[in-house]
């Protein structure tokens, strides 16, 4: 009795599938190792006075810098003090930096009624005691710079330097 | 004719559902690993903002200063003195200006404008605001000449 071959004229050529599994795994591990979740970082930028600090004060003449004094425990590191331009803010940072933000707002609009191109004129000078810790740096700089309203954005004062260096205490 | 029919087969196992699960989540951890931030030292406890967004534009030229403190695995300091921190090696802030010399002489050596490089100032929250301001002033110095800062921070969301 004749056994008929069905599958001839169309033979299926098998891959072997296992070096490849073997890669993929390899890397699969490598990536799954290598991982490391990071929060996301952003920065701020800083314009800082060439040479000698001295000199900044006399760049734009017409439009004396925005003054934020930070004054700080000198134990601890802590914030004392925060004021805008004089005007203080207190001392416990929840609440100084939303009332800095809200102050540095007002003064924006004020600015943006006198000239459109003055608000990119316009400086901030911070003045930490050399002991503050910089944490709170960051939240005057932020504070500065803009706000937050629905998941955006609003820029303020781009222009942000610091004071000179403020002997320890 | 009798035929014999075959008493041990192997049964073959489909690969290609757990292949294309493989593919998936090696493309997955392949898209999520970021080796940009290999520069970021785990020592450095950043501070948090909301605005802190990463920039839309990667900068060309940057160099990124690590100013934390020496921590145990739990994050508590040991050695209340900040440090730069290059790798294995720190220095103090007075004791930095070299590497920093050896940093500005790479870029003028390759031909990049000083004035194109970002100094990134990766601080501690804990660390002291005058001794970033020093090491502010020791990167303007001459002989280092570095006129771009950018301060780092952690992207807070609330």
């Amino acid at each position: 009795m004749k056994i008929r071959n069905r599958n001839a004229g169309t033979t299926k050529i098998e891959v072997p599938m296992a070096p490849m599994i073997d890669v993929v795994f390899q890397l699969l591990i490598f990536f799954m190792l290598t991982l490391k979740i990071v929060a996301p970082e952003g920065d701020f930028s800083i314009n800082m006075p060439l040479g000698v600090p001295s000199q900044s004060a006399v760049t734009d003449a017409d439009l004396p810098p925005f003054r934020v004094r930070m004054e700080a425990d000198p134990q601890t590191g802590e914030l004392v003090q925060l004021l805008f331009n004089g005007n203080a803010l207190g001392n416990d940072p929840r609440q100084a930096f939303p009332l800095l933000n809200r102050e540095v707002m007002r003064a924006v609009e004020a600015l943006k009624a006198t000239g459109p191109g003055n608000l990119d004129k316009q400086e901030v000078e911070i003045d930490p005691d050399y002991g503050l810790k910089y944490e709170y740096i960051i939240a005057a700089i932020s504070s500065c710079s803009g706000r937050m309203e629905n998941g955006k954005v609003i820029p303020f004062i781009s222009k942000i330097k610091f004071a000179p260096i403020r002997q320890e205490q | 004719m009798r035929i014999k029919s075959a008493s041990s087969t192997i049964p073959e196992v489909d690969m290609t559902p757990m292949i294309d699960v493989v593919f998936q989540l090696l493309a997955f951890f392949m898209m999520i690993s970021n080796f940009e931030q290999s520069e970021a030292d785990e020592r450095v406890s950043l501070p948090k903002d909301q605005l802190a967004k990463p920039p839309e534009n990667k900068r060309e030229n940057s160099v990124v200063l690590n100013f934390g403190f020496e921590r145990d695995k739990d994050g508590k300091v040991l050695d209340p003195n900040p440090y730069l921190f290059f790798g294995d090696e720190k220095f103090t802030v007075q004791s930095v200006a070299n590497r920093l010399r050896q940093e500005s002489q790479f870029y003028s050596t390759i031909g990049t404008d000083l004035a194109d490089v970002t100094i990134e100032i990766r601080a501690d929250q804990g660390v002291k605001t005058g001794m970033v301001q020093e090491l502010i002033q020791l990167c303007q110095e001459e002989g280092i000449g570095f006129q771009r800062f950018a301060l780092k921070a952690t992207q807070k969301v609330e």
